[in-house]
């Protein structure tokens, strides 16, 4: 917001005003939470054995998994040091739940449980189980609000994770559809691709999955191809997510970079 | 203005912010209804001396927080509500409810209107609007809000 821009301290006053909306919205989730408690209490004792069961056998797979991953981040870190990059450390995480969806039907944004009491900042990547989800764009003290990668005011930085070819995925508004923009005819991007954050603008950490490309148009005599590609995190379902603290996550690059003149 | 009055019109606004924060399936997003100005509206008619343009402030700025909206965009619609209310109530109160509900259509989807040119001049992409659906429920819900909050408050005050 432009006025919120030139005039900082009026950030501290939407952050106070935040304590005095604050118990309206933790009132407007209680039915929610009892909604969940209650679905929690009632499930069937077979179905929760038989959930048990699931859950411990993907636990195996994953544990399996993680056992190789400490040892390929050690070679990787070995092969970084190597070529005298810098190292990429695991990031810490913040768990979060989805309080509410934003009713404005403008815009494509969702509240979460956690402000700036727990540390959450403005920029902050969130993530959930299955690809990053959006940003952080405004905080109050006991909520903050995100804005999610299908909004239609916002682009993301991102790779094919096959070749490394370098796109920007823009929301459309609809929560299961990313554009690609600036793609050129000859780029080699194919249906199934799958795109991961670029780390490039600085915002997002390198290398979550964001979208798997859906539909390629190569339309003769535009200069770009129309590529459509699906976000990878469940916009619409997740209900926890993910908050990333990582070093580069949420820096706002020079302003001389993106302010236009004039 | 007595004291337990008082409590109750701030209750009144507590559950309307709440209601305000609940969300609706997607099929009736846009029929949101304006909450927050129902209840301001039955506090302003019962009592048009107490409750002046200084609530404009607190609720303005709360609804901003809440909605993310441009931080005083709701201030000015509050306080264009309560302002068109402190010259019309003397006439409100000859109107029947029907009545009092099509003024509070027409005042709604005033702000509404305000309310979307503030957004079509900060955002680039114009979208689909309803502006009329806010408008519609929040006079439907009127009748319910006259009994509610300005039938007991003019009670509580001749009791």
């Amino acid at each position: 917001m432009w006025v919120d821009n030139q005039y900082s301290w009026l950030e501290s006053v939407r952050y106070g005003v935040g304590y005095l909306i604050a118990p309206a919205r933790q009132t407007a989730v209680v039915p929610l939470s009892i909604a969940e408690w209650m679905s929690e209490n009632a499930t069937l004792r077979r179905e929760l054995l038989k959930e048990n069961k699931i859950l411990a056998a993907r636990n195996l797979v994953l544990e399996r998994k993680a056992q190789r991953m400490a040892s390929l981040e050690a070679e990787n870190m070995s092969l970084r040091e190597l070529l005298s990059a810098s190292d990429q450390v695991d990031d810490k995480v913040l768990v979060t739940s989805v309080t509410a969806v934003d009713p404005d039907p403008y815009t494509q944004q969702i509240i979460i449980d956690k402000g700036g009491r727990d540390g959450v900042f403005v920029g902050q990547p969130v993530l959930d189980a299955y690809g990053l989800l959006g940003q952080v764009i405004d905080v109050l003290p006991f909520s903050a609000r995100v804005l999610m990668i299908a909004d239609s005011n916002h682009a993301v930085p991102v790779q094919v994770n096959r070749n490394g070819v370098r796109a920007i995925a823009t929301g459309t508004g609809a929560l299961n559809e990313l554009e690609l923009i600036y793609v050129p005819n000859t780029a080699d991007i194919k249906v199934g691709d799958m795109l991961v954050s670029s780390g490039l603008g600085e915002r997002y950490p390198k290398g979550y999955p964001v979208a798997t490309v859906s539909s390629i148009r190569n339309t003769p005599g535009e200069s770009f191809a129309t590529v459509k590609a699906e976000p990878t995190a469940k916009l619409d379902r997740s209900r926890h997510l993910l908050l990333v603290f990582t070093d580069e996550a949420g820096r706002v690059p020079p302003e001389q970079l993106w302010r236009n003149e004039g | 203005m007595k004291l337990h009055s008082i409590a109750y019109v701030l209750l009144a606004l507590f559950v309307a912010f709440v209601l305000e924060h609940f969300q609706l399936p997607e099929v009736i997003d846009w029929f949101q209804p304006a909450w927050v100005m129902l209840v301001v509206t039955a506090a302003v008619l019962a009592a048009p001396s107490v409750f002046g343009l200084w609530l404009a402030i607190p609720l303005g700025l709360m609804l901003d927080v809440e909605k993310n909206t441009l931080l005083g965009l709701h201030v000015i619609l509050v306080v264009m509500h309560i302002y068109l209310l402190q010259l019309l109530y003397r006439r409100m109160y000859l109107f029947n409810v029907l009545q009092q509900s099509a003024v509070l259509f027409l005042m709604v989807l005033a702000e509404q209107i305000i309310h979307y040119w503030a957004m079509a001049v900060m955002r680039e992409d114009m979208m689909p609007v309803m502006l009329l659906a806010p408008a519609l429920t929040s006079a439907v819900l009127w009748p319910w809000m006259y009994v509610l909050v300005y039938r007991s408050l003019q009670r509580m005050e001749s009791a």
